[in-house]
């Protein structure tokens, strides 16, 4: 008898709480070493890309302040100075009134200051900027980790990973350098009070060029947007050249087609040198106005100031003193230009990271969802319906009656497109049914916890991922706690345990895509591997054993039929060795099931049948079966 | 124009919406898109064996002199422009000095020196002006030139060189590597020789001031600067090492988790790896934080150098003016060129990892241009007359790795217009056998001739104009169908197309797409069916009309129509043509003249199909068990319940 239990379930974005809590079906075998982000941004899409983020703003308040107000403390420090150099001339070098060491010692104590304001703040902003880095990224994974497979269906994980990395990059610079940047825009207003104090007339003269300076710099970055935009995609076209001709390089070699190759990679890299001179140009155009601007301010203080100087109106030490504050404000003048460009580049991006966030998972555990313990493993699927979603697809299923007695195994034939993987993913709850219901021990799968349900079916899928890490833990894959001894004899069940022990170093050799490159056939075993040690009452092997040699799938059968016993097992396949491990037959054509029944019977009543089974058959010809003679004279 | 890099019509990610150019800009790529002029076809061909150019050894210099005439004028401007931007302060001494300075008041001298600063401030404007664009078109001329020498480079390596490990390699060195350079040439040289003679200006006219305070100013500064900038660069570098395996980890343990999304999924994994992937990212933020302290001690610690200069020149300087052996203009000189002074100090060691970055990337480019082709033409190959198709293997041994031969003493030979069926089973050879006529591979021993013309001493392109090859996966290059078909003979008219078409059966499925022959092919053909795709790799192979035909049948599955499509096509191709068919399915290779059993590297059985079977020896067994397989199966599957 199936016991069930009701669980409590919150659907919080972050739940840090919910780590300690022991889950029976979810397993975790790594302890976190940091703490889980701060916050996550907000829900409310009507909200701007800016407010949406405060949360996670506010979260990191405290660096935020530090880092403003003392780098603000020490803008106001760096000020002062010029002011100083200006009192030390005219007071101590041209009329002795002051001892210059008094104000050497002020120029070094505020230098000193300064310096230490500058350390603590530019820490506190950098610490600041990675943090939150580190929290969109772990909020962006745990929201992937929650979706869907209709999701994953139509979204490419490249595009995934470009969202999650640049676009994250550039939110993140926005949101922490933006604010410094207008700082430093703060220290125009007041240098441009200092320059007042010493002399209003000649602080207007110096800075009449100031405004030309910003003008120019955003004028030079919009026209500049388009160039560097031409300039990616024309290096993406050379780069999509390189990727065909390197993947594509026994076509090229057939077809002696090197020389049209060479002359489209030419074409591709004369409009990228075309668009590299766009750019040249461009900022040829600009770079000298904006550098050179500010130098026509220091002529106009020269001049005016010099003038000035004989009318008594000024001290010397004001031309030093303009000079320092005219370079001073030339940085935040092209700096505010870069903020607004920054602001529409993380804008965009924002946009992309919320697009993700704000997809929900059509797949989660229903208010009152009960675990399914103790699983008897019987199956039904009762009238289903069921077409994947996006656009008019047409329907996979219909009417769909099915049921797996506890301890039965069954096999699902039919040609490319009936629907059979179709039919494994929606026991296992990849995708909901759009009508009628699959039922596991009498209980709808949707009213059962997402997670008890999927930790008592296992599935080996058709095509055998494997992660980078050890064959010891891909095996270990599902239940991470396992011992060694139970990963040795999964492997040993999926006939799998052999060809491990003669790798470099065994159990402990790194698979996957950046780790040693193992045969389709060896990755299928210990995707097998994986799912027995689960050890799961019902089991769905989906095309599991497509890439192994026949003599080798025979020996795994041994093996599985071993483990069959007392497991409800759905087979898809289309190999008649595979299918002779099943119960009973049931075929399937356009998504309805044409024929139920034993093998036997099949090959008689059902035509389609006899031909699905001689396709296979066809296939496992010569190639996969060795004949049984060996060696000999021929 | 195939150049224009905005393609409305690209497509994005089918869910997400954003994948093309953004609207508001496309208005500016648009206007931009106007002024380009027509490039013309490009002059570059390809040869097999490099030209005495293409040998010289890859270094920046003789990257850049190969235009001298804009590297000079670039020399020239960036030392004019070096001269004048320092003119300010020595303009406002001598303003003061002979100008202000109570005694010496004369706003004529002001008035000159300000002058002759607006006059050299507008001349370092129209000099960086030109600067920037000869360097820029310096840079792009000097991409463009190595980009096509090293993708030429690519072409002429034998097949070895592309496996799949080093498919990425390759890929990194013709984008990333190359426009590593780009940074460097179009701005970071001409900024190195702009910061380097920068400091030797100011050092120049500080010294012509006033010694005794330039030795002192030069003491102070560069000694003290030049170490923590020594000390900057090695510890960021430690840290952007750091930096950089911390995001390759993060990245490659999100790559992970997507593509194997539905084994965690099925394995209730999502949390445990979120916390592992915590763990991951968090290592990562411990690597950019420790590069934070580096860069929160240099930045403010190099400012704070400068205004500790600067107050040692109040002391010191003031102090040599108030005992007169300074002039108060002087002192200000010095002021002013302090802060000049510092600047390019950082900037050098800014770009200093730019350069360092470029010569790595020159390095790893180097290295792949200096590797040759492991099956190369000799220097006196000659062109390959057109042939009749008669293939022969005399006592060919052939090895991937010499110590360990696939190939034993193969000796056959196929007759002009004949039909022969490789069989045998996995890693037997036959592939092998097929890529030695290809001449992707040379023999280790013994020759392969085409019609009595040793492989090795033909050209490459004379030979495998003569061969079409429909290999097993069908390889689309993204671009329309017709392309792809053409892509044997680029200059393919119309109505060569159409026939090929017609030939192979594709003309129901072109009929169908949705720009019929221009229907463009996404993602290598994903869009398409295997069946459709292996058509097209026929109809390819036919418009080529070769003189040999290598076909290595597809294993995948394939549904009934297609298959029954594919044989005719195969019917139309093999007519009149030598074939070789490497065969997976014994129904394939009976339709042969002659089938040729390959076992462990060795032939050891050929003949027609029916007089192997009476022969009774491998091919007999091979048949039986093939027949009688799919019958005990039945049986056997039938007797279990």
């Amino acid at each position: 008898m199936s016991r069930l239990a009701t669980r409590r379930h919150d659907h919080a974005h972050t739940r840090p709480a919910a780590e300690l809590e022991t889950d029976p079906f979810v397993p975790i075998a790594e302890a976190s070493r940091y703490a889980p982000p701060r916050a996550t941004i907000d829900s409310d899409t009507s909200k701007s890309w800016l407010r949406r983020a405060m949360p996670i703003v506010k979260a990191h308040r405290g660096g935020f302040l530090t880092a403003l107000s003392l780098s603000f403390f020490g803008l106001i420090l760096q000020v002062q100075i010029p002011n100083l150099l200006n009192k030390a001339i005219n007071n101590s070098i041209v009329f002795h009134t002051v001892p210059i060491h008094f104000y050497v010692e002020w120029i070094l104590a505020l230098g000193l200051t300064g310096g230490v304001a500058g350390y603590i703040s530019r820490l506190a902003i950098y610490k600041t900027a990675y943090s939150i880095e580190f929290d969109l990224r772990n909020i962006i994974y745990e929201h992937l980790t929650k979706m869907s497979f209709s999701f994953y269906d139509k979204v490419q994980s490249g595009q995934l990973i470009s969202r999650a990395n640049s676009d994250i990059r550039s939110v993140q610079m926005y949101m922490t350098f933006a604010p410094l940047i207008l700082l430093q825009c703060a220290i125009v207003f007041v240098a441009f009070g200092f320059m007042l104090s010493i002399s209003v007339p000649l602080a207007f003269i110096a800075l009449v060029t100031m405004p030309f300076v910003y003008f120019v710099s955003v004028q030079m970055r919009k026209s500049m947007f388009p160039v560097s935009w031409l300039i990616q995609a024309r290096l993406a076209e050379v780069a999509t050249i390189v990727d065909e001709n390197v993947n594509g390089v026994r076509v090229v070699k057939s077809f002696a087609a090197e020389d049209q190759q060479l002359k489209d990679l030419a074409r591709a890299a004369t409009g990228v040198e075309w668009a590299y001179i766009k750019d040249a140009d461009l900022r040829a155009r600009f770079t000298p106005a904006v550098q050179n601007l500010p130098q026509l301010g220091l002529v106009l203080v020269l001049l005016f100031g010099g003038w000035m100087v004989l009318q008594g109106h000024l001290g010397l030490g004001a031309i030093v003193a303009f000079n320092s504050y005219l370079l001073m404000m030339q940085i935040p003048f092209t700096m505010l230009g870069m903020l607004i460009m920054m602001g529409q580049r993380a804008a965009a991006s924002a946009e992309r990271i919320y697009e993700i966030l704000d997809e929900r998972s059509e797949i989660v555990d229903k208010p009152g969802a009960i675990d399914l313990i103790n699983c008897k493993g019987d199956v039904q699927f009762d009238h289903v319906d069921f077409g994947y979603p996006g656009g008019d697809r047409p329907r996979v299923l219909e009417n769909f009656d099915l049921r797996l007695r506890r301890g039965e195994t069954v096999a699902l034939v039919g040609r490319t497109g009936s629907g059979k993987s179709t039919v494994a993913r929606l026991l296992t709850r990849f995708y909901d049914v759009t009508g009628g219901s699959v039922k596991v021990d009498d209980h709808d799968v949707r009213d059962l916890t997402v997670a008890s349900l999927r930790a008592n079916i296992g599935i080996v899928l058709d095509e055998p991922f494997l992660f980078s890490v050890s064959i010891r833990e891909n095996i270990a894959y599902g239940k991470p706690t396992a011992t060694l001894e139970e990963i040795e004899a999964a492997a040993q069940a999926a006939n799998a345990a052999k060809f491990i022990e003669e790798l470099p170093q065994g159990y402990d050799t790194v698979v996957g895509e950046r780790g040693y490159t193992l045969s389709g056939g060896q990755r299928q075993r210990i995707a097998i591997a994986r799912t027995l040690l689960v050890n799961p009452p019902i089991l769905v092997l989906d095309d599991a054993t497509s890439a192994i040699d026949v003599h080798v799938e025979q020996q795994i059968h041994r093996s599985l039929s071993t483990l069959m016993q007392g497991r409800t097992t759905l087979i898809v396949a289309h190999r008649l060795s595979t299918i002779s491990l099943a119960d009973r037959v049931v075929l399937l054509d356009d998504g309805k099931i044409v024929a139920d029944g034993r093998h036997s019977e099949l090959l008689e009543s059902s035509p389609l049948y006899a031909e699905v089974l001689a396709r296979a058959a066809e296939e496992d010809g010569t190639e996969l079966s060795r004949p049984p003679i060996s060696g000999g004279a021929a | 124009m195939f150049g224009g890099g905005a393609r409305p019509g690209a497509p994005g990610a089918p869910g997400l919406p954003f994948g093309g150019i953004p609207t508001e800009l496309q208005d500016g790529v648009d206007r931009l898109l106007k002024t380009e002029p027509e490039h013309g076809d490009p002059t570059v061909n390809f040869t097999q064996r490099p030209t005495a150019q293409e040998t010289r050894r890859l270094t920046l210099w003789s990257l850049l002199t190969r235009y001298p005439r804009l590297l000079w004028v670039s020399a020239i401007l960036i030392v004019l422009m070096s001269v004048t931007m320092q003119a300010g302060p020595f303009l406002t001494e001598k303003a003061i000095d002979h100008g202000m300075v109570p005694g010496h008041h004369s706003l004529t001298v002001i008035g000159v020196c300000a002058a002759a600063y607006l006059v050299l401030a507008v001349t370092t404007a129209l000099a960086q002006r030109s600067q920037v664009k000869v360097t820029g078109r310096l840079a792009a001329g000097v991409m463009n030139d190595l980009r096509v020498k090293v993708f030429a480079h690519l072409q002429r390596l034998s097949l070895d060189f592309f496996t799949d490990e080093k498919a990425g390699v390759l890929m990194s060195r013709m984008t990333s590597d190359i426009e590593n350079l780009q940074q460097l040439l179009q701005d970071g040289l001409a900024q190195f020789a702009i910061q380097g003679l920068t400091m030797v200006v100011i050092t120049i006219v500080l010294f012509t001031m006033n010694v005794r305070l330039a030795i002192i100013t030069v003491l102070l500064i560069i000694p003290v600067l030049t170490a923590a900038s020594l000390w900057f660069r090695v510890a960021s570098g430690r840290g952007y090492d750091r930096v950089r395996d911390g995001i390759a980890n993060v990245l490659a343990d999100l790559s992970e988790s997507l593509h194997g999304v539905r084994i965690v999924t099925s394995h209730n994994r999502q949390r445990h790896n979120v916390i592992h992937h915590r763990n991951v990212v968090g290592e990562y933020r411990d690597a950019n934080n420790y590069t934070a302290q580096i860069n929160a001690v240099y930045g403010p610690g190099t400012q704070m150098l400068g205004v500790l200069g600067q107050a040692a020149l109040v002391g010191i300087g003031g102090d040599m003016v108030i005992h007169h052996t300074l002039t108060i203009g002087a002192l200000v000189a010095f002021f002013l060129y302090l802060n000049r002074f510092l600047q390019p100090i950082q900037l050098l060691v800014q770009q200093y990892n730019t350069y360092q970055q470029g010569q790595a990337s020159v390095f790893k480019l180097r290295g792949l241009l200096e590797t040759a082709p492991a099956v190369d033409e000799g220097p006196e190959s000659t062109e390959l007359p057109p042939i009749n198709g008669r293939i022969t293997f005399e006592h060919v041994s052939f090895g991937y790795d010499p110590a360990n031969p696939v190939i034993h003493d193969v000796d056959i030979t196929i007759e002009p217009g004949e039909t022969v069926a490789f069989v045998g089973p996995t890693g037997a050879g036959k592939s092998t056998l097929a890529k030695l006529i290809t001449r992707f591979y040379d023999p280790t021993a013994g020759r392969v001739l085409i019609d009595g013309h040793d492989l090795r001493q033909v050209t490459f392109a004379s030979l495998r104009r003569q061969l079409g090859v429909v290999p097993q996966e069908p390889f689309l290059f993204a671009g329309s169908i017709r392309d792809n078909i053409a892509f044997a003979r680029q200059g393919a008219t119309d109505a060569e197309v159409n026939e090929a078409v017609r030939a192979v059966g594709l003309e129901d499925m072109i009929e169908r797409m949705p720009d019929g022959r221009d229907t463009i092919v996404h993602e290598r053909g994903q869009s398409l069916s295997s069946g459709e795709r292996q058509l097209i790799a026929l109809a390819r192979a036919f418009l080529a009309h070769p003189r040999v035909l290598v076909l290595d049948e597809a294993t995948s599955n394939l549904d009934l129509q297609s298959e029954t499509k594919i044989e005719a096509a195969l019917d139309v191709l093999l007519e009149a043509r030598t074939a070789v068919l490497i065969a997976h399915r014994l129904s394939t290779a009976m339709k042969a003249d002659r089938i040729v059993v390959i076992y462990d590297g060795e032939v050891v059985e050929s003949g027609s199909h029916s007089e192997l079977v009476a022969a009774g020896g491998k091919y007999a067994a091979m048949y039986e068990t093939w027949i009688s397989q799919a019958e005990t199966e039945s049986a056997g599957a039938g007797a279990v319940h």
